[in-house]
């Protein structure tokens, strides 16, 4: 037990603290500027001196740890003489611009100035003067501004794991510079500007359009970008949204943001938003009124319903909307329309890895909490930059190698480059031969006794690449040792797994290898999701073969309950997935679909295909906020609210239930639910919802896994798995993995002038949403195909070109980059650009034992594109 | 000025390879390494600094404030030969200020400045320790004293 004294107060504490922190237990404030929240003391702003008793000079409150006895004075005169001094070193260069200053009303420079300050300095000699620079889309430095309290390159280095900025020169001409000196060029998460505790580096976004003092309100919601689910905060003018900000105090992600989270939030404001309602007359969308609109696909989904009975019609949910529109959604198609039609955009990845882990190990495998992967000691990826797809999962990443963990990436490494020891990028279709030597090396290592029989078995028959071939696939020996030595050292271990185990090459096999690889290590799952509420919306039964739940439909009991609790019969016999949707409305089994914010003409490949298939359908709905290339084919389209003006719940991808709540309170269009629910009242649904409250209490009531969950109490920790009710327990039974016994082939390697593309996600985008952002389009506007330089270089083309990528399916325009960690022959393209889309450019085809999305026709020539 | 090529970060990433040998840490290995960016390229370019982070795996951000930190490192393209004159107490008694007006004049050198044609640089340095034989500079290794404008004139002759 330690003893101190501030102030004449007494202070016990059992752990060595700082003065600063015991200081704050007993409520005595001491200034500070270069402390911050998460980041390690620094001791450099000087703010915080306080006297302590028996030593001549005064010391940093942020620094010094306490010791037993010790008598700390932060008030005495010669104290505030000393604040008052360094306030006015601090000042010799600040500009005083607070007039025109953004931070003005909640810089720290500023309150404390006001607090202890001189008035006048006594340094006659000019300022320094260091130019503003304005040349990033998002982020303005002024470098005048700056007291090189260096709490940005700490959040940067420390906690963000960019290392973008560094204190340049030294001395009086120190300040804080990205490497190019100019443009930031980093990864734009903007953590650095919540860290600014003055107005040097601020927001582009809002930049002389507010005061703090502005805001009239303000709400705690959730992200709407990705499936991590970060905490948020929207301050709101007039109905806008004049800023997002973090909550440092709430939420998993303790205050960072990603760039989509910090500066994506504007495509709510974007002009192309729908206002009204529109059906398709005479070939035209001509707006309408929002009873027409009801009315008229009400009556035309009973006319199709009754001319060719309930399995004609389909519904595709969207993991962008809430719980509450998914759970709507699934009603009207299920128990108004009678189909058991219903899938969503999860089926394209998320849906069939989560439920084939869940088939190995039980419901609620990747329920794991996203701040627990900071303490584990390694971390291993698979399929998928987690820096990119999740940037906040990506950031506790980082943090495990901060702390001595390992990291270990197969494939290309991305956002984790300086994290690992060893690349593993081997060649493009080689990823399960890397797998399994791995697996096989940590079982025969790690002298495993599985008490899973199943999974023992498997393991035996799988066949083990020798090493010549994992080195003809671009693999070094010692790479690979040095993975599977140090995997078996591991005592708490995480393994992440992303998109590109299931999106090329064999799904099931690469699952099994990744599961069965974390059930050897003991370690923790994690399946990457990149849309805020893909998991929600499989737990609201948006999948043919689950019900809300999750549970199957082939358990007649669940459906009896249904029957029982809600009246509601469950149609019988497994619907349609996507794919057979798709299928169904070419071949003219379906005649109506329902979209709900989803774009599956541009999310689905074979654009050509699917948009035909559309094409055919007799009566095609859809919900969403812009005019998307699916809303374009529709005969009546909705405007939904978008993210910002709904209240709801999201399901991230630990599982965690976290409430979205309403910022800008108009909204041009109506949350999905409750365009839903008048349909459904139009076709004679009894019952009735007020609010997003009255259509959460009916889910878990019927929900065996959301039983008892209320509304009100999700929130902080409220939400985590498992909810109030019960799991479904493993699943007894064996499970299919396709050519489990087959050793995987050496991938062919692409002929010369050929190249084989892949998806690229970037940090910048989410999918096709963000292209409606002004700030993120301003940071990167235009595609980029990413490729080797070695590659580029055969082909003649170079750095910043405009390349033209030709398939058999289509063509795509977009910049070339020069990228090393691609690996040779291999290029990649985004999905987000109008026109330019990656998946509008390839095939697929169906995976025999997930049934989700296999990409084909990924091999491409590349040219220069002809000058404009 | 070197043209950056890549035979030449070959070069460098080669030489980096063997400082990293020589050091307990990669950090450690920067402040030689960037004596070999400067031999190769003149100064330390950012494609330089780009190299060697991709090397050591130090941030390049990081680089460049280390680099920037000393002020003897070449952060910027310099001349052929650099001239670093003296202008503290002893030197500027016996005249260095007249010697850097000099050098303006005949050759248009101004301090931090290098010539059009990229054959001279002109460093101003604190003392340099040869205050018993001031106005004294060193040219590229080489040390001068006891300097006046003729003097400089015909030494500055036999750099080309």
């Amino acid at each position: 037990m330690i003893k101190i004294t501030i102030d004449g107060i007494e202070v016990q504490t059992d752990r060595e603290i700082t003065i600063l922190e015991a200081a704050k237990q007993v409520g005595i404030e001491i200034p500070t500027l270069c402390t911050f929240k998460n980041l390690s003391p620094s001791g450099s702003c000087r703010m915080c001196l306080v006297e302590i008793e028996r030593l001549s000079r005064p010391q940093t409150a942020c620094t010094v740890k306490i010791t037993d006895g010790m008598v700390v004075r932060t008030n005495s005169e010669a104290i505030m003489r000393a604040r008052k001094a360094v306030l006015e070193f601090l000042l010799i260069n600040h500009p005083l611009d607070c007039p025109v200053c953004d931070k003005a009303g909640e810089c720290i420079l500023q309150d404390l100035s006001a607090k202890y300050g001189a008035a006048a300095g006594r340094f006659k000699e000019g300022k320094r003067t260091n130019p503003v620079s304005f040349e990033d889309p998002v982020i303005v430095r002024d470098m005048q501004r700056c007291i090189l309290c260096t709490r940005c390159v700490r959040t940067c280095d420390d906690l963000q794991g960019a290392f973008a900025i560094s204190v340049i020169n030294r001395g009086s001409h120190s300040l804080i510079e990205p490497f190019s000196g100019g443009r930031f060029d980093c990864e734009y998460c903007g953590n650095c500007l919540s860290a600014c505790p003055v107005g040097a580096i601020t927001s582009k976004l809002h930049r002389h359009t507010y005061r703090p003092w502005y805001i009239e309100r303000q709400v705690e919601t959730i992200c709407g970008h990705c499936g991590v689910g970060c905490t948020l905060t929207l301050q709101m003018r007039e109905n806008t949204i004049i800023r997002v900000i973090p909550d440092f105090e709430k939420g998993l992600n303790s205050g960072m943001l990603c760039v989509m989270g910090r500066f994506g939030y504007d495509y709510t404001e974007h002009e192309e938003r729908l206002r009204s309602p529109l059906i398709r007359k005479d070939g035209e969308l001509v707006p309408v009124s929002w009873e027409e609109a009801v009315e008229f696909t009400a009556w035309r989904l009973k006319e199709l319903v009754k001319k060719y009975g309930g399995g004609a019609v389909a519904g595709i949910a969207s993991g962008r909307c809430t719980n509450e529109d998914n759970y709507m959604l699934q009603k009207l198609i299920r128990y108004v329309l009678g189909s058991n039609n219903i899938d969503s955009a999860a089926r394209l990845f998320y849906r069939p890895a989560v439920s084939y882990l869940e088939r190995m190990f039980g419901q609620g495998i990747t329920a794991n909490l996203i701040p627990g992967i900071a303490n584990s000691d390694g971390v291993f990826v698979a399929g998928g930059d987690p820096t990119t797809i999740n940037p906040v999962l990506g950031i506790a990443v980082r943090s495990v190698w901060k702390k001595g963990g390992k990291v270990f990436v197969v494939g290309k490494s991305g956002g984790l480059r300086s994290n690992i020891k060893h690349e593993l990028n081997h060649a493009e279709g080689a990823g399960a031969l890397v797998l399994t030597w791995i697996l096989a090396k940590v079982y025969e290592k790690k002298n495993f006794i599985s008490e899973n029989s199943i999974i023992d078995k498997k393991l035996s028959a799988l066949k083990v690449p020798d090493m010549d071939m994992l080195v003809r696939v671009g693999v070094s020996p010692e790479a690979l040792q040095y993975t599977a030595d140090e995997l078996v050292r591991l005592k708490n271990p995480v393994v992440i797994i992303g998109p590109e185990t299931v999106l090329y090459g064999n799904g099931s096999k690469n699952l099994f290898l990744l599961g069965a690889l974390n059930y050897v290590l003991n370690g923790r799952l994690f399946v990457l999701m990149d849309e805020p509420n893909t998991q929600g919306c499989l737990d609201m039964g948006c999948s043919p073969g689950v019900l809300v739940g999750g549970r199957p439909v082939e358990l007649e009991t669940f459906g009896h309950k249904m029957e029982n609790t809600a009246g509601m019969k469950t149609p019988e016999g497994t619907g349609l997935n996507l794919f057979e949707m798709i299928n169904g409305a070419n071949s003219g089994s379906i005649k109506a679909m329902f979209v709900m914010g989803e774009n599956p003409v541009f999310n689905i490949p074979d654009k050509k295909k699917v948009e035909s298939a559309l094409q055919k359908l007799e009566f095609l709905a859809v919900s969403d906020i812009f005019l998307t290339e699916t809303a374009s084919l529709a005969d009546v389209v909705f405007p939904a609210s978008a993210w910002s003006e709904k209240d709801g719940t999201y399901t991230n991808l630990e599982r965690r239930l976290q409430r979205l709540r309403k910022g800008t309170m108009s909204s041009r269009g109506r949350a999905d639910w409750k365009i839903l629910a008048d349909i459904c009242k139009a076709l004679g649904m009894k019952e009735s919802y007020t609010d997003v409250k009255s259509v959460w209490d009916e889910i878990s009531r019927i929900s065996s896994v959301h039983s008892g969950v209320r509304y009100e109490s999700l929130i902080g920790r409220g939400g985590i798995w498992p909810y109030g009710g019960e799991p479904l327990r493993g699943i007894e039974g064996d499970f299919e993995v396709e050519g489990l016994e087959d050793m995987p082939e050496l991938p062919g390697f692409a002929q010369s002038g050929r190249v084989i593309l892949k998806e690229d996600k970037s940090l910048i985008h989410s999918s096709s949403l963000s292209r409606y952002s002004p700030a993120l389009m301003g940071v990167a506007s235009e595609p980029l195909l990413m490729i080797n330089p070695v590659t580029a270089q055969s082909l003649g083309l170079s750095d910043n070109e405009r390349v033209v990528i030709t398939s058999d399916k289509g063509t795509a325009v977009a910049i070339l980059r020069a990228d090393r960690g691609m690996p040779e022959g291999v290029a990649a393209l985004s999905n987000t650009f109008k026109d330019n889309g990656f998946r509008s450019i390839v095939g697929y085809t169906i995976d025999p034992t997930l049934k989700s999305l296999n990409i084909t026709d990924r091999v491409v020539t590349i040219e220069r594109a002809k000058q404009l | 000025m070197p043209q950056v090529t890549t035979e030449r970060l070959k070069i460098l990433r080669g030489k980096i390879y063997e400082l990293m040998e020589l050091y307990p840490s990669y950090q450690a290995a920067l402040l030689p390494s960037f004596f070999v960016a400067e031999e190769i390229f003149g100064f330390i370019s950012p494609e330089a600094i780009g190299e060697i982070s991709n090397v050591t795996g130090v941030p390049a951000a990081e680089i460049r404030g280390v680099a920037s930190f000393y002020a003897m490192y070449k952060t910027k393209p310099m001349g052929r030969h650099i001239i670093q004159l003296c202008t503290n107490v002893s030197c500027m008694i016996e005249g260095a200020y007249d010697l850097v007006e000099y050098l303006k004049e005949k050759y248009g050198l101004t301090p931090g400045g290098t010539t059009p044609d990229g054959r001279f640089s002109l460093v101003i340095m604190e003392c340099i320790g040869a205050c018993g034989t001031a106005p004294a500079m060193i040219l590229d290794t080489d040390s001068y004293e006891n300097l006046t404008k003729d003097r400089l004139d015909t030494l500055l002759e036999s750099y080309k």
